[in-house]
């Protein structure tokens, strides 16, 4: 575990100077990231300015589950983010590279092509810090949460690692999977960075089951923020990220196994 | 003639992915059914205003189903591409308007993304939300000439995006200013009236709203006929502004020779 | 040092469909072709030899060497390299094989080549001291100095092929698979790249597989050659017994003082004539004959052909080894 995490770092940062060779692509999809999140949350923010709440979810409360989700995608997308990209490596035959080398695919494959998504971080971090001093004088929560946010970001990049994990793992059967991928994971990414009360019964039930990606943030946050539940919603979060990687791992060691047989 | 003839091969290009197509097509729906929900879960405790709860599905619905006729069209009409490659200077010297060239192979674009996307994901939205469907035919004839002019002036715009890359090599960050920008003024997912002051103000100055808000709400029956006039006085002056950028261009690559 | 023993690859393929629907009747639709990519195969290499692995396209090369190497694993059969299975121990086996696809570069794309280096070195976990040392012997003999700070995307195609020979050697691996290493290469790049595979071949021991299409590849380098083809293996053996093997003939082009006799016209129509293949050219004094100097002698084939007229000039030419290929394909 201690030799991959050493090798993960050499080759991430041998993959970063990489990247940095192309300043300008590096900085602009940095500050356009950044933008595009700015823009989305902005369209929140100017809805529940002007109507208060959504379902009972005030400007703070929405702010702080839209800023976890993205702290945790941009930790997701930079530790794996060509887990997300399989799909090239499938068609160009590049995963052959990776299996030419003494070191585990899936790390190998994380360790491609790493980007420090500083702009999303950034953004993140601030509308973070701004909903949590806002919930802070309302008496909403105390110093504890710091340390539970901390666990629930953690919890959700894993949860979204997994995700993402087991959807690319479907790629070593499918070949294609850009449009899967879009659903299981953009569009409901998307959807949870609003309160989950607000979709129909079936979709919460989505939400929470087949892509169960409200518990990281919507299902910690009712309890942290609103007091609902229990204490147990804020440990199902990591939970059920360990859980459902541990599925992952699994669905990508048999899709390996397939390549391997199959030569897709 | 030429203009059918450079439609069709673009959208029988895409035919070949449609399979494909389709599983997106249902990707688009849920976002748009996210937007909706947003507005739902507002609406149930708080007046809509003018559009009622009703009104405002409808509104962020049809707004997704347009947004595959006027805004995601060929990234900037594909002209960084033909400039890394060099294509361009064979493109510009044909007997051809480069302009006409490329506005005629995006209509089947948008042609082909009429029918199988945005008409697919109507179908969809018909069967599953309380969908407003207007009464009469002429509302449906002057949405579809809202529609068509939205989307004449969003290619003349990713036109000029696509023409900066012969200035600036990378045009695709004004792809994405634009995007943004859209998202925000063109009424998308919030219609123009309840932005705040400044924003407002930016947005009435823009064309943006004639490319979602314009056409949504004549699909509503919220705006008559005349502010297509607005629509036709932004496709004439962004046509002159891509015939001028296009008499730069060609001035351009004579002097770097191709 | 590699042993392989009946060793088969299937692929299985879905039929496909003709007209509407067919992508989706795809989907659930039962049949799969089988296509034997490799069946049952065996050979056994010895340490420090040369190998060379030819076959037409899609005869099954690469598909070997991928399950040699790990990548894929076989349907049937087993391979062991150093006494190891790629299959169940593929980082083990990593560690001892260079590996080399000529059409595809291993160098991380942007990044100049020694960055490129490095990373392997990391992934390979070799210290800094022994790999300076490597790299600068790799970098004498390949001469890889003037663009060790290109990225690599910016290289020619000798100077890219190059630096994956360096890449595939950096771990100092054993076993060394190429596959097609001289593709598209201009002459002197070929040359310079054969010189540095002999070399590494015969002074540092290395054994060596290599596929390719250049059958000067093949006779320079390889002390024994393996043929496969549509997946069997066709020939293993050296290029000497190849030649013998295939039996390809010589050929003899005659040019008589006069235009050519009836009675050598009569023995073309029968053509074959005391182990002589004989034919006519465009010119009526060339006669052409083909023998199988394994039965017939030059000198003896001349005797005969003087018996048709007064011979004033005599060309001969060797079986080409590219032909000789041509023939087992």
């Amino acid at each position: 575990m201690k030799e991959q995490l050493r090798m993960y770092k050499l080759l991430a940062a041998a993959s970063l100077r990489s990247r940095m060779q192309y300043k300008f692509n590096f900085w602009f999809s940095t500050i356009m990231a950044a933008v595009i999140n700015v823009v989305e949350f902005a369209m929140l923010a100017v809805i529940l300015a002007k109507f208060g709440h959504i379902k009972g979810w005030s400007l703070e409360e929405a702010g702080y589950l839209y800023a976890v989700l993205t702290l945790s995608k941009a930790i997701y997308r930079t530790l794996a983010s060509d887990v997300h990209h399989l799909e090239h490596y499938l068609v160009s035959g590049d995963l052959d590279n990776l299996l030419l080398r003494p070191i585990p695919i899936l790390l190998g494959l994380m360790s491609q092509n790493v980007s420090f998504r500083i702009g999303e971080v950034l953004q993140g971090m601030t509308v973070l810090i701004l909903c949590m001093r806002e919930l802070f004088q309302h008496g909403q929560i105390t110093w504890t949460a710091i340390p539970y946010t901390v666990v629930i970001v953690l919890s959700g990049a894993l949860l979204l690692f997994a995700i993402g994990l087991l959807t690319a793992s479907l790629g070593f059967w499918l070949t294609r999977i850009e449009e899967l991928q879009t659903i299981t994971e953009d569009a409901a990414r998307t959807a949870v960075q609003y309160p989950v009360s607000i979709y129909p019964k079936w979709m919460q039930g989505m939400l929470l089951t087949a892509i169960p990606v409200a518990f990281a943030n919507y299902v910690p946050s009712l309890y942290l923020l609103r007091g609902e539940g229990g204490i147990g919603l804020l440990i199902a979060s990591p939970v059920v990220a360990a859980c459902l990687f541990a599925a992952g791992l699994l669905l990508w060691r048999r899709g390996l196994m397939r390549y391997q047989s199959t030569g897709t | 003639m030429l203009f059918l003839t450079l439609a069709r091969k673009t959208y029988r290009r895409n035919l070949q992915y449609r399979g494909a197509h389709m599983v997106h097509n249902l990707a688009s729906a849920i976002f748009g059914f996210i937007y909706v929900s947003i507005w739902v879960g507002i609406g149930q405790s708080q007046s809509l205003g003018t559009y009622g709860l009703n009104g405002m599905i409808s509104y962020v619905a049809f707004n997704q189903v347009s947004l595959w006729v006027v805004s995601f069209l060929t990234n900037g009409l594909g002209i960084e591409q033909s400039v890394r490659t060099g294509q361009i200077a064979t493109d510009l010297m044909r007997p051809v308007h480069f302009f006409y060239q490329l506005m005629c192979r995006e209509w089947g674009q948008i042609a082909y993304q009429l029918l199988y996307k945005s008409i697919p994901i109507y179908a969809l939205y018909l069967l599953v939300l309380p969908l407003h469907v207007p009464s009469s035919m002429i509302t449906f004839l002057w949405t579809a000439v809202a529609l068509a002019l939205a989307a004449y002036i969003s290619i003349c715009i990713n036109y000029l995006i696509g023409a900066a890359a012969l200035w600036t090599t990378e045009s695709r960050w004004l792809y994405w200013v634009n995007y943004a920008f859209s998202m925000l003024l063109s009424g998308f997912l919030i219609p123009v009236e309840w932005l705040p002051g400044w924003l407002r103000v930016l947005s009435h100055a823009s064309f943006y709203p004639f490319l979602h808000y314009i056409p949504s709400k004549l699909y509503l029956g919220l705006e008559d006929a005349s502010s297509l006039l607005g629509s036709a006085g932004w496709c004439a002056l962004l046509t002159g502004l891509c015939l001028f950028v296009t008499s730069r261009m060609r001035r351009k690559v004579e002097v770097h020779g191709g | 040092m590699i042993q392989v023993q009946h060793l088969s690859k299937q692929f299985r393929t879905a039929a496909a469909k003709e007209g509407a629907f067919k992508g989706v009747r795809m989907l659930f639709s039962r049949d799969v072709r089988i296509k034997h990519a490799v069946a049952d195969i065996n050979f056994n290499i010895e340490p420090g030899e040369f190998v060379g692995y030819i076959g037409p396209n899609g005869a099954g090369k690469s598909t070997t060497i991928k399950m040699l190497s790990g990548i894929l694993h076989p349907t049937s059969g087993r391979v062991t390299i150093d006494g190891l299975s790629p299959h169940h121990d593929r980082r083990r086996v990593a560690r001892k094989l260079g590996v080399l696809f000529g059409q595809r570069t291993q160098l991380w794309w942007d990044l100049p080549v020694r960055d490129s280096f490095d990373i392997l070195a990391a992934m390979y976990g070799i210290d800094a001291g022994m790999m300076k040392r490597r790299l600068s012997q790799l970098s004498e003999l390949l001469e890889l100095e003037p663009f060790m700070d290109t990225p690599a995307r910016k290289l020619s195609l000798g100077q890219r092929m190059r630096s994956d020979l360096a890449a595939a050697l950096l771990h100092d691996p054993a076993i060394l698979f190429l596959d097609e290493p001289t593709i598209g290469l201009d002459v002197t790049a070929k040359r310079s790249i054969r010189h540095f595979l002999k070399s590494i071949n015969q002074h540092l021991g290395k054994t060596v597989l290599l596929t390719t299409h250049d059958m000067d590849d093949i006779e320079q380098l390889c002390g024994r050659v393996i043929v496969i083809n549509d997946g069997k293996l066709g020939f293993d053996g050296s290029i000497d017994d190849l030649r013998r093997r295939i039996g390809l003939p010589t050929l003899i082009r005659i040019t008589y003082k006069l235009p050519i006799a009836d009675s050598a016209k009569h023995a073309i129509t029968r053509s074959e004539f005391n182990g002589l293949q004989l034919s006519c050219g465009e010119d009526e004094r060339v006669l052409t004959a083909a023998c199988n100097r394994e039965q017939l002698s030059a000198m003896d084939a001349l005797r005969m052909l003087e018996q048709y007229g007064e011979i004033e000039d005599v060309h001969m030419e060797e079986p080409d080894f590219e032909e000789i290929v041509h023939r087992i394909y």
